[in-house]
């Protein structure tokens, strides 16, 4: 499915970020990435994204077969990509459901198929919506416009069951929300998952995937993957941090 | 209607005169700093040596200083006079029938009056239009002009706005035009608690140049004023924003604001922001702020990750930048003109 090797990846003074990532993800699993700050694990996303912020070196990134490195940005995502950063940018301005209609649309457009009326665009809508427990002022809101940190992750969320992609890249979908919407948007995960789709997830905390199981947890430190295990990987940094990886090796 | 009013606007023969004293515009006047003046043919009436014409003979209407204010008038343009009665509720939309228009409009206290200005059929190189407008107290006024793009060669729009205790006009435009214009407004907020509110949309391409003027004198206690211009503009496109606020003596509470926001969409086109602020008390809050740039590059980032085309997302953030300078307008017929233009 989404097959990431050797990618190097550098900002626009030189400085190398991402030194060699090597990830293969395949149908149905769950991928979590942890890493202290300043690992690389947002560049990572945003590489894969297409970000013009970001030079890639070396390295390559397939999805289904494709190279999305020789894609335009958006067609990377109407071929299945689904990045969520940490910080979802507001537009004011732009409203949120004209938005995801257009987006939805450029995808069915790309994909040969019809557009979607707007009956059907607002049941839809509304369907992802009550899974998500909007309630109807995001439909009136701009893009990100105003909201709190947990109101865009959910707003994330809700583009992500609206476009339904085939690998989602959430990066700390998990930071901004209390209790109970972490509960919400993790629900909302695992509703959208399926044994077609793949997720990965950036996280800092054992909480999120108290909710959403990781087939598989890997730790990125100074721009490459430097260990990777199963969900008791996750809870051993929880508990000892980073420091004794590097120690062990 | 007000006779001081109406006796103090010039006559033709004033206005030949008051030209023929000032002479064409030149750059070196600050009412046309920014403006192509060699684009402006020289009317019949200044004659060969307008420029030496006698000072001796002043005109009788010295307080007219602008170009483009006293073109109309003295191209003996037919005014049209009228009174809008305190109290009434009227809608209306203006037209010239000719390449040179005088509209002079009397508005009673109380008066709720929302006029459209239509593009006149004109048949020559240069249009000019004059409005002098006279507000009664309390009354709500909007202004406000969107129509198609004109192509006519050079094209004048003057408005002298006088606005007793407690009016409130709301003045908006979207201009789309291809060639040269210049709207001109001159607005004394006379009365105590009068409110005037400027908005302006150019959205230009090619080799259009667009140039606003705007005086306004706070004559008056607790008189507010805002302006908002938003540009965006493409190919050649030049467009200047000269925006003068002047706080009398004794005004206090006064509260002013001036707002430029340019987006430039290609290397060549241009903006150029002249804020100018004259303030005799001390007791008044006036701003100006001036921003040009590019779409915003994390927003174009963002909505093209959603898949959607990079020129489709460009639309949509041109589009939200245009919609936010009339969004904070009441709902009326002017807001639902605008919004209408600007969604297309």
């Amino acid at each position: 499915m989404l097959s990431i090797k050797n990618l190097k990846a550098s900002i626009e003074d030189g400085t190398q970020i991402l030194k060699g990532i090597n990830l293969e993800v395949k149908p149905g699993e769950v991928h979590a990435i942890m890493g202290p700050n300043g690992s690389g694990k947002s560049t990572l996303s945003k590489v894969i994204a297409g970000h013009p912020a970001y030079h890639v070196d070396d390295g390559s990134v397939e999805l289904d077969g494709k190279n999305l490195l020789e894609m335009e940005i958006n067609e990377r995502a109407n071929s299945g990509l689904f990045i969520s950063t940490q910080y979802p940018t507001e537009i004011p301005g732009v409203n949120n459901v004209e938005f995801l209609k257009m987006a939805l649309n450029s995808k069915r457009a790309f994909l040969g198929l019809p557009e979607m009326g707007d009956a059907e665009f607002k049941k839809l809508c509304e369907e992802k919506m009550d899974l998500l427990e909007m309630d109807a002022r995001y439909r009136e809101r701009g893009v990100n416009d105003g909201m709190s940190g947990g109101e865009k992750k959910r707003n994330e969320i809700l583009q992500m069951a609206i476009l339904d992609p085939k690998v989602s890249f959430l990066d700390e979908t998990d930071s901004g929300l209390d209790i109970d919407a972490l509960r919400i948007v993790a629900n909302g995960i695992n509703h959208i998952m399926s044994p077609e789709k793949a997720v990965i997830l950036v996280t800092h905390y054992q909480r999120l995937l108290d909710y959403i199981k990781p087939t598989y947890v890997h730790v990125l430190r100074h721009g490459k993957i430097i260990l990777s295990g199963g969900p008791e990987l996750a809870l051993k940094l929880e508990d000892q941090g980073y420091d004794w990886i590097e120690e062990a090796k | 209607m007000n006779a001081e009013f109406i006796q103090n606007l010039p006559t033709a023969e004033q206005a030949i005169a008051r030209l023929r004293e000032l002479g064409m515009p030149r750059r070196n006047n600050e009412l046309w700093t920014f403006f192509p003046v060699a684009k402006i043919p020289t009317p019949e009436f200044m004659g060969t040596d307008f420029a030496a014409a006698p000072t001796d003979q002043a005109s009788p209407a010295p307080q007219e200083s602008d170009f483009a204010a006293l073109l109309p008038i003295a191209n003996n343009a037919r005014p049209m006079v009228r009174e809008i009665v305190a109290g009434a509720a009227e809608m209306a939309m203006l037209k010239c029938n000719n390449d040179f228009g005088h509209t002079v409009l009397e508005i009673g206290k109380g008066a709720k009056v929302s006029l459209e200005i239509l593009d006149n059929k004109v048949t020559h190189d240069i249009a000019a239009e004059r409005f002098d407008i006279n507000v009664g107290e309390n009354a709500d006024v909007e202004i406000f002009f969107a129509n198609p793009a004109c192509d006519l060669p050079l094209r004048f729009r003057h408005f002298n706005i006088n606005q007793a205790a407690g009016a409130n006009v709301r003045f908006s435009s979207i201009c789309r035009d291809t060639a040269i214009g210049r709207v001109s407004v001159e607005c004394h907020l006379k009365g105590e608690g009068a409110n005037f509110d400027y908005r302006s949309l150019h959205v230009l391409d090619g080799n259009a140049s667009q140039h606003s003027r705007l005086t306004i004198y706070h004559e008056a206690p607790r008189t507010t004023s805002t302006q908002l211009a938003r540009n965006l503009l493409s190919g050649n496109a030049h467009v200047s924003y000269d925006g003068s606020v002047i706080v009398g003596y004794d005004c206090t509470g006064v509260n002013s604001s001036q707002l430029v926001n340019t987006i430039l969409m290609s290397e060549d086109a241009s903006i150029s922001v002249k804020p100018v602020l004259k303030i005799y008390h001390d007791d008044v809050e006036c701003t100006h702020g001036n921003t040009v740039g590019e779409l915003d590059a994390e927003q174009m980032f963002y909505l093209v990750s959603r898949g959607i085309p990079k020129l489709a997302a460009q639309e949509m953030l041109m589009r939200s930048f245009a919609q936010e300078t009339f969004l904070p307008l009441p709902d009326s017929p002017a807001k639902k003109r605008l919004m209408r233009e600007v969604n297309k």
